[in-house]
């Protein structure tokens, strides 16, 4: 089953807050962790975003749609990076969100991927 | 037998970096793929560097028969050029002390002539070890038993070929750490052995009866190649009566692919399929089998589901599904092997034979199974329940419920349409 690992903050503010020595580390242990997840032939894709204030977000305004800056007023809650994983479990899933999360020491969003079969 | 396997080989092949092969060639390599393997893995031991020979020659087969012809013995053919990749590959490993390993394990060799029918079950017994977690059994087993490329397997389970291939060297590496010797399980690791063996074929099936994402040809290619696999263990093992009640259940499941779903892709209850365009041809070869071992082996899990299959296929509308049966199956399946699932199921034949609120009343007692906490076919039954019992609103209440559990995009579209038609 796959899911999709979340992971949130912003890239500007992150170097001034912990330095650059610990934006170095950060970068290894994101390696490391696709590395991992590859050997262990469980990553689907990984990928990073752009800083969450450089997002649009294309409105329906006056009905039609409508380009405009943002959405996040907090850029702390943004989305930066994730992770689609093929595990299998979702106890699996967690234990690799629980590896990120120890690291980052923030919050990390797990979400099933709707793909499964059917029950019956 | 050939006829369902050419039908599934003709697909495979279907992607522009391999030109179409020829049917008869491709199910002919496929056939012969694991008792190569096996009697290579028996002669020289070091499953994964054989595993990686018998590749080689399948593509080289795959390049040179339909120009050059079949060799009038193709078996010996692949034989000769996989051992002979193998010696390439000793040859040009530096490794003084693996060479000797090599020769320890070729010393070992030529004891006892064991059948090629017993090379490919022990094949199959290790690609379903229990030490390999569950994507990894059905990879190997996919590629190292039913002869697929790693490339086939990784679009058909939609990762990245890379994936697939690491997941594949990983399961191989992890074969050889556990040490366990080229063979039939013991005696008494037999029965539970053939269970994951089953369960690893099942899982292959259910993989691709899903319409849910990805290219549907190749998901349903596993479908077919499943049930391929289970034709194939059947022979092997003809007095299993679960290989049979298997091999019946997916028949008896496959041979309504047709009227399972819309062009659309959305899903078509049991209830409201066009029956007319369920495959007679599946239905007849499953009941037969079926009629051949009920009763008289060890009546298992597989059998019991496959009987019930066969009762709705046989029913020729839904209003003549004999219900009284099917309660009598589910009860016999709850005492053989119990379970929230089969419960769940029970519950929706107590409907139909004492009414819905008697179905409901059973759907009660799941209501504190932890196991069914996130299971969106528990509020999808009793949303379907519910409607039979003329309460809308609960009902409306309950399929809103099941659709936000569920994981599967076609589910989802259902189950909010059946929602949204009460509201």
């Amino acid at each position: 089953m796959k899911y999709m690992i979340m992971t949130f903050g912003s890239a500007a503010g992150a170097v001034e807050a912990m330095g650059k020595e610990w934006m170095r580390d950060m970068i290894a242990f994101m390696h490391k962790l696709d590395d991992d997840l590859r050997k262990s032939g469980e990553l689907v894709s990984e990928e990073g975003l752009a800083d969450g204030s450089t997002a649009k977000t294309v409105r329906f305004v006056n009905g039609q749609p409508v380009p405009t800056d943002g959405p996040f007023a907090e850029a702390k809650e943004a989305l930066v990076g994730y992770w689609i994983v093929d595990v299998e479990s979702e106890a699996r899933a967690i234990e690799i969100a629980s590896r990120i999360t120890a690291y980052v020491k923030a919050p990390i969003e797990v979400r099933r991927v709707m793909d499964a079969p059917p029950d019956y | 037998m050939s006829r369902r396997r050419s039908r599934c080989a003709g697909s495979w092949t279907r992607h522009p970096t391999t030109k179409v092969l020829d049917r008869h060639i491709e199910d002919l390599l496929r056939e012969v793929a694991p008792q190569v393997l096996g009697a290579l893995v028996r002669r020289y031991g070091q499953f994964d560097a054989c595993e990686d020979a018998v590749q080689d020659a399948l593509l080289s087969a795959a390049r040179q028969w339909p120009e050059q012809g079949v060799p009038d013995n193709p078996r010996s053919w692949l034989m000769t050029v996989a051992s002979r990749r193998l010696v390439d590959r000793w040859r040009s490993d530096s490794a003084r002390r693996r060479r000797e390993e090599s020769f320890a394990t070729l010393e070992l060799a030529g004891q006892g002539q064991p059948s090629d029918q017993d090379d490919t079950l022990s094949l199959l017994f290790l690609c379903c070890h229990p030490a390999l977690s569950a994507p990894s059994q059905l990879a190997l087993t996919l590629r190292a038993v039913g002869g697929l490329t790693t490339a086939q397997i990784a679009r058909a389970f939609l990762v990245p070929e890379a994936t697939m291939a690491q997941r594949i060297s990983r399961a191989k590496e992890r074969i050889k750490g556990t040490g366990v010797p080229f063979g039939m399980p013991p005696a008494a690791e037999r029965g539970e052995r053939l269970r994951v063996v089953l369960q690893v074929l099942y899982l292959i099936f259910n993989e691709g009866y899903t319409t849910s994402s990805g290219p549907e040809g190749l998901r349903a290619d596993l479908t077919t190649e499943a049930i391929r696999l289970a034709r194939m263990l059947l022979q092997l093992v003809p007095n299993e009566g679960e290989v049979a009640g298997l091999l019946a259940l997916m028949l008896l499941t496959d041979a309504r692919r047709a009227a399972r779903t819309l062009d659309d892709g959305s899903l078509v209850p049991l209830a409201e399929q066009r029956r007319g365009l369920w495959n007679r041809g599946q239905i007849e070869e499953g009941v037969a089998l079926l009629t051949r071992t009920l009763g008289k082996r060890v009546v298992g899990p597989y059998q019991l589901q496959a009987a019930i299959a066969a009762i709705h296929d046989e029913a020729a509308t839904a209003a003549e599904t004999d219900w009284l049966q099917i309660l009598a199956l589910y009860d016999v399946l709850e005492q053989v092997s119990p379970g929230p699932v089969v419960t769940l199921n029970r519950a929706v034949a107590v409907a139909m034979v004492n009414g819905p609120r008697a179905g409901l009343a059973v759907l009660g007692t799941l209501d504190e199974d932890e196991r069914m906490e996130h299971n969106h076919r528990l509020e999808a039954v009793r949303g379907h329940l519910l409607e039979l019992a003329g309460d809308a609103v609960a009902a409306r209440d309950a399929y809103r419920r099941a659709a936000r559990m569920t994981a599967s995009i076609p589910e989802q579209r259902y189950l909010a349409l059946r929602a949204a038609r009460l509201a």
